[in-house]
């Protein structure tokens, strides 16, 4: 018998339209047995139609899916070996939490004594093994969500997906689960599949974060380094909380021109339409006089550890991470200035980073 | 700050308009109030009363009947149990022996059906209390009848709700050509029935092999699910006579298996309509859940989408139980003796020679509805819950 | 991980590592699709579509019974022919001389409407299996304007056409409205809803036969239990079964309350299906009730009403059993239903003019449900969408 866990799988130029349109443009990936790779896109960016694809409740309109060493793009969702954790949770509500964990295993047909032992195990792994008789609707939200993954894992699946399992949790468990979720995978070394819209839901779990943006795959790399080089604007401004500030004006040479100020940029060209990206934290509020580009502010909202300072530059905002005890009133000049390596220009056509 | 513009002034609160202005949000004033529950209860009592009267007349004898009305029981007259006698104890095969047979040929009966038509069901036996005998014939073939339809209905509907057919347009044309070129040559051309129907139906898997693959326009689920529906409108009596002629030519005239079929066909299309919107309210996460976790449709059918309907699963078998139970029509047509069900035996009272025998046939129609009476109860509140309603909207 | 290394890679028990290929089962799923759906249609096929066809046959021959079964003499349209003209003229459709100078101009206004309705709908552009339809709609409403300014607008007796459309129309309208009415008096806040909720459904769920001889008995002049109202209005030696009109009305009266409560129960779930908020909305912006009805309530639950009526009256082409029991067709035929028609034609062994009836019921039915259904209903859902 040879190990399953841990498998690679592969898309080859999976396309997708339904009718007219297309939803997903020849997508290829390569995942390591192992890996927990995120889709990241907004909705409708086709990640959902890739992971179902995947798991075979859609068929691919051309391209090949492959798992392990088998093709299995004609293979029945059952034979695939994949087990899926739904937003929803799919929790069947006329069966106890028992009775759903064990579900994959009464259709094996597995004895009871050994549906009973896996059940208890695979409980005890998401730490409600004393829940088991319950039913789905007598659980809170973060229950349902630990029962949805016992019943995925209990099987022990080539691949694991996920289709947002945390959107429906509030914004305190999610933070929590997201934790466990990942010290569970790497736990059990599973290869895993995970969706989402969350861009920190990507950047905390993922070893490695596919965008996709209208049918189309963007960028594929770890978080850090789609945060520190983001291949292209739609990357830059999708990734970042509070996003990426972007200034519009024009680019001559090394320098970037706006109408509230110009600066040296690390890049250089010709460009009449160009956009200058920085990251909040990459701002500082300095006195008008030395500043690169002036404004006045616009609103300061007190976070905590820093406050967030929106500058309102020429028809651009631009926000701040300022240190905590900054002071300022709304409307107020002032100016700001970025730090030299960490400023990104991009093409506004194309969207394409200069480098 | 501004203030309102529009504002409806509330004025001094005068007698009269108290009488007529609600209290508060939610309430209602007093003469809406008063009209309401007279007309309510005016309703209540026209609908009680046929039913009362129907119930009171079961306990009246001849005299009591003939000699005008008597209204309330042990006041104008005194209620008794002769007509019950009748029904059930003066009946010369009324005994314990009788009805003992007659419950194991419900038994075999019931464990027949599975394999019938190999095997035909047994017809209870005709020398029995003859109310017994309707009301064993109405239970099994109400009971085996709305099995049948709610089964093959709700699977019917659940493979409409989930699963994508496309039959061609052609090979529907081509059946209805070879069913009507079987029936004409049997009937004019003299040919036996079954030869032609094996002819045809060879023919029709063959052209729809070959000649199917040429077609191109198609029929999607909607047009299937809008025809199934559509059978309702047709009326009994356009289908019974040749129905009575099928039947008659395989020799099913007056056995249960004849009304249990047609009962079944009668009812498809409410069961299809009804449980098709229940199937498609289901989120489709579950199935496909269990479709990864390795569940064949079958199963996932039995084990997951069934449980989950289950009241509109329920409701759906009570109507469609109420509605066997109370048929009349295709019984009066198929069933002549052996079979009679409760309907008929109503229907028979009235032939009698000495005019209807009112107490007598009061007693028939009590049997009968108090069961459908406990029922309604029950399916009323699936209604009321809004257990039916999809259905209607869709 | 304390308690097991279960889940470490390369330790899963065999058994339920992957499914067991099983060669039936794995067919049986495969055709699952086929299995779901092939009972319900092969029945629908062999015991309604079918039928539907052969009696074809019988409309279109004459049927004798002999010896060995039974022998079909082709007659094309004889038996359709034949409930047109002549002595059958008169039982189905009614007596058409005579007529009044009314029914002439009611007959020109329905005609004119129709044509009109007919030529906005073709310079509109409608398709032209649309204009097929619509063609087929009009001739349908011109041939019953024809119908009833030759009956009842002219004192003609009536055929059993004529009958089948009262019962539809007039009874369909009146079980509406009373219907509607008492489901908007149950969505009211009144207390003892529940009662009077079970007991308006009761009606609906009892056999026709009991109702037709329940009716029999409470409207029977001498002993029934109306006989002091009777007698005080001197009425005692009436009998309202000899007279065409009260024995219509009287069968219309037990049809009605059987059906009134389809109507109230479906009315009433619609109704309170209306969300609450919208309601509250309004009344917070001090809409009366009058006007919260007319405007919030009513337009969101016309299509589902259209929809109720459109079943009401699917099921009304088919009465019988109410005219057979509380009049038996009677007063001559006066109450006598299509279905009813083609029943005693039936027991007179004439088969091939039952099948006739039966089918000119059938198109009666077809044409006038799937005009209402695609002009009224499906034009309510289209408002709301």
């Amino acid at each position: 018998m040879t190990s399953t866990l841990g498998t690679t799988v592969k898309f080859e130029k999976i396309a997708k339209s339904f009718g007219v349109v297309r939803v997903l443009e020849e997508l290829s990936l390569d995942i390591s047995p192992g890996e927990f790779l995120v889709l990241l896109g907004a909705s409708g960016s086709g990640k959902t139609t890739a992971l179902r694809i995947l798991a075979g409740l859609e068929t691919a309109s051309s391209g090949r899916v492959i798992i392990g060493d088998n093709d299995v793009t004609e293979v029945l969702p059952k034979y695939r070996d994949v087990s899926m954790v739904f937003q929803s949770y799919a929790l069947y509500p006329h069966k106890t939490v028992g009775e759903n964990i064990g579900f994959p295993l009464k259709v094996r047909k597995v004895s009871q004594a050994e549906q009973d032992k896996a059940i208890r195990e695979a409980a005890a792994q998401v730490q409600i093994d004393q829940l088991l008789d319950r039913y789905p609707r007598q659980l809170s939200g973060g229950q349902r969500q630990r029962v949805a993954l016992a019943r995925a894992m209990i099987r022990r699946p080539s691949v694991f997906l996920m289709d947002e399992p945390l959107s429906n949790l509030d914004a305190k468990l999610r933070g929590h689960m997201r934790a466990e979720l990942k010290h569970m995978q790497s736990e059990l070394g599973i290869t895993t599949i995970y969706v989402t819209h969350d861009q920190i839901e990507a950047m905390t779990l993922a070893h490695r974060v596919a965008i996709l943006e209208k049918g189309v795959l963007q960028q594929l790399d770890t978080p850090a380094k789609i945060y520190n080089d983001p291949i292209n604007l739609f990357v830059a401004q999708f990734i970042g909380s509070p996003p990426m500030n972007v200034v519009h004006g024009g680019l001559e040479g090394t320098t970037f021109k706006s109408r509230s100020g110009l600066v040296n940029v690390p890049v250089g060209g010709k460009i009449d339409k160009a956009i200058l990206g920085v990251r909040p934290e990459d701002c500082t509020i300095v006195a008008p006089d030395i500043a690169e580009f002036k404004g006045e502010i616009y609103t300061i909202e007190l976070i905590g550890d820093h406050t967030l300072v929106t500058v309102k530059a020429g028809d651009d905002f631009i926000t701040v991470k300022a240190p905590k005890d900054f002071s300022g009133k709304s409307g107020s000049q002032i100016g700001v200035s970025f730090s030299k390596e960490r400023m990104f220009v991009f093409d506004k056509e194309t969207g394409a980073r200069i480098r | 700050m501004k203030t309102s513009t529009y504002k409806i002034e509330k004025s001094h609160r005068s007698l009269l308009m108290r009488l007529f202005e609600p209290p508060a949000i939610g309430k209602m004033s007093f003469a809406s109030k008063l009209l309401s529950y007279f007309i309510l209860w005016f309703w209540a009592l026209f609908v009680i009363f046929p039913i009362y009267w129907v119930i009171i007349t079961a306990f009246k004898d001849a005299t009591t009947v003939n000699q005008g009305p008597f209204y309330i029981p042990f006041v104008d007259f005194q209620p008794n149990l002769n007509a019950w006698r009748v029904h059930l104890a003066d009946d010369p095969y009324c005994n314990a022996y009788a009805i003992g047979r007659q419950l194991l040929l419900l038994i075999h009966n019931s464990l027949v059906f599975i394999v019938s038509p190999i095997f035909t069901l047994e017809a209870m036996e005709p020398q029995i209390c003859k109310t017994y005998l309707a009301f064993t014939n109405s239970l099994i073939i109400g009971l085996v009848s709305t099995a049948l339809c709610v089964s093959f209905g709700s699977m019917a509907a659940y493979a409409l709700a989930r699963v994508e057919y496309k039959p061609k347009f052609g090979n529907i044309f081509i059946f209805i050509l070879l069913a009507l070129c079987t029936i004409f040559t049997t009937n004019y051309a003299g040919i036996p029935w079954y030869f032609s129907t094996a002819v045809g139906l060879a023919l029709f898997f063959l052209l729809a092999r070959t000649l199917g693959k040429k077609f191109i326009r198609t029929l999607h689920n909607g047009d299937i699910l809008f025809w199934i529906i559509s059978q309702r409108i047709l009326p009994p009596i356009v289908v019974i006579i040749p129905v009575y002629i099928m039947f008659q030519t395989v020799g099913l005239l007056d056995t249960h298996l004849a009304l249990i079929i047609i009962y079944t066909v009668a009812n498809l299309p409410i069961v299809v309509w009804l449980m098709h919107d229940f199937f498609l309210a289901l989120p489709i996460e579950l199935e496909e859940s269990a479709q990864l976790d390795g569940a064949s449709r079958f199963s996932i059918f039995w084990d997951i989408v069934l449980p989950l309907t289950r009241p509109g699963l329920a409701a759906t078998t009570l109507l469609t139980l109420i509605l066997n139970w109370n048929e009349y029509i295709f019984a009066v047509f198929i069933s002549t003796s052996k079979s009679q069900t409760m309907p008929i035996m109503v229907a028979a009272k009235n032939a009698g020679e000495k005019g209807i025998l009112w107490w007598e046939m009061c007693v028939v129609i009590v049997i009968m509805i108090i069961p459908v009476i406990l029922m309604a109860i029950i399916l009323q509140r699936f209604i009321s819950r809004g257990v039916l309603l999809g259905a209607i909207k869709g | 991980m304390s308690n097991s290394n279960y889940f470490q890679p390369g330790t899963s028990p065999v058994g339920f590592k992957r499914l067991r290929s099983d060669h039936l089962n794995e067919w049986l799923d495969r055709h699952s699709r086929t299995f779901f759906i092939a009972p319900a249609l092969v029945l629908l096929l062999a015991f309604a579509i079918f039928p539907t066809f052969y009696s074809i046959i019988f409309a279109l021959s004459r049927v004798k019974f002999t010896a060995n079964g039974l022998r079909f003499r082709f007659v094309w349209f004889d038996n359709f022919f034949a409930q047109f003209s002549g002595n059958e003229q008169a039982h189905f459709l009614g007596r058409l001389t005579n007529i009044s100078v009314l029914g002439w101009v009611f007959f020109a206004a329905v005609t004119a409407a129709t044509l009109y309705w007919l030529y906005k709908s073709f310079r509109n552009g409608a398709s032209v299996v649309g204009l097929i339809g619509r063609f087929i709609s009009a001739a349908m409403a011109i041939s019953i304007a024809f119908l009833f300014s030759a009956t009842l607008l002219s004192g003609n007796p009536w055929g059993t056409l004529m009958t089948t459309l009262f019962y539809v129309f007039v009874g369909c309208t009146v079980q509406f409205f009373i219907g509607t009415m008492l489901a908007l008096l149950c969505s009211q806040p009144i207390s003892g809803k529940n009662f009077f909720r079970v007991l308006f459904f009761i009606p609906l769920m009892i056999t026709p036969l009991g109702v037709g001889y329940a009716f029999k008995m409470v409207l029977d002049i001498t002993k029934g239990p109306l006989q002091p109202l009777w007698d005080a209005i001197g009425l005692q030696n009436w009998a309202w079964s000899t007279d065409a009109w009260t024995a219509r009305w009287f069968v219309i009266l037990g049809d009605s309350w059987q059906w009134i409560p389809f109507i109230f129960i479906a009315m009433l779930a619609a109704l309170e299906n209306v969300s609450r908020d919208q309601v509250e909305a309004a009344e917070v912006d001090g809409a009366s009730n009058l006007m919260i009805f007319q405007e919030i309530t009513w337009p969101q639950i016309m299509p589902v009403a259209m929809t109720i009526l459109l079943i009401r009256m699917v099921e009304a082409f088919k009465i019988v059993d109410l005219p057979n029991i509380m009049t038996s067709g009677g007063p001559g035929i006066a109450t006598e239903s299509i279905t009813l028609h083609s029943y005693f034609l039936w027991r007179a062994n004439d088969m091939g003019s039952s099948s006739a009836v039966a089918y000119l019921l059938l198109i009666l039915t077809v044409v006038v449900c799937a005009s209402f259904f695609n002009y009224i209903v499906l034009g309510q859902f289209k408002k709301t969408k």
